[in-house]
């Protein structure tokens, strides 16, 4: 898997990722995915991150920005497709 | 304005491209030595539809003409906003980004939606589409300038990225087998 922006959140990221892919390919697309099982795992690498590398980079500015530009995507894509 | 726009179909089924597009920027892939880190932003299942919401931060670094670093400043150093949506109903994943940085000079607006093939059963369809405009002021020939070097610079990463990513794919289907191998005589073993 890729690094984290952040190095020192380079471990917390791995164990969520490997988490995810688990999660990912094993029940989400077989259907059979309730909830999204590695949340807690999740929050601890966004504490990670927020807290460190968006704020001190500036990046929180340039992310609030490109959020409100993809606002149509979302009303597009979270409409389900044809099935 | 510049549009790009391309298809593929990956000898791979739907369910293995969509796995393996969250671990394309891996080690295994030599051809986006350009992405620096790829970072989740957040992640969120809708309890009704069960499409999969996903919002990531890219880090790039690639090297850029002289006279653009003078225009848009000299930091190599980029960062692309992207949000995709897995249907797994439907089996369609669509992914949107665009640049964040240099944003206010020039927009790189790209999608990107992986179905499965109606050409070959168990293959994966392709479609990738990329808005480049740029918004600098000046003259016309300079945003024609910048438009042009984007497009040229966005066509060869997509084919870098095509490359890179069906390495990963093959690798990732020889783990597997190699693991269902392992298996396989593991149980072998037990019953013998």
């Amino acid at each position: 898997m890729s690094a984290s922006l952040a190095p020192e959140c380079n471990d917390v990221k791995e164990r969520y990722d490997t988490c995810f892919l688990k999660w990912y390919s094993e029940k989400y697309l077989r259907n059979t995915a309730a909830t999204d099982e590695c949340e807690p795992l999740f929050g601890q690498y966004k504490t990670c991150l927020t807290k460190k590398a968006l704020k001190e980079r500036g990046i929180d500015q340039m992310l609030e920005d490109a959020k409100a530009d993809n606002k149509e995507n979302d009303a597009e894509y979270m409409k389900p497709s044809a099935r | 304005m510049r549009i790009f726009a391309s298809q593929h179909e990956f000898a791979y089924s739907w369910e293995e491209v969509s796995t393996n597009n969250w671990r394309k920027y891996c080690a295994h892939n030599d051809k986006a030595s350009h992405v620096l880190a790829v970072d989740t932003l957040s992640r969120s299942l809708d309890a009704t539809t069960h499409i999969l919401r996903t919002e990531r931060l890219i880090t790039c670094r690639q090297s850029m003409p002289q006279w653009v670093k003078r225009i848009m400043g000299s930091d190599d150093t980029s960062y692309v906003y992207e949000v995709s949506y897995v249907d797994a109903q439907a089996k369609r994943v669509t992914m949107c980004s665009q640049n964040m940085t240099w944003s206010e000079l020039l927009q790189v607006q790209e999608k990107v939606v992986y179905t499965p093939s109606v050409e070959a059963e168990g293959h994966t369809r392709f479609e990738q589409s990329a808005r480049i405009i740029a918004l600098c002021g000046g003259w016309q020939k300079i945003k024609n300038s910048i438009e042009e070097i984007s497009l040229e610079r966005f066509r060869q990463n997509a084919a870098k990225g095509r490359e890179g990513f069906e390495r990963v794919l093959e690798i990732s289907r020889q783990v597997f087998a190699q693991q269902r191998e392992e298996a396989r005589q593991q149980r072998e073993g037990v019953a013998a």
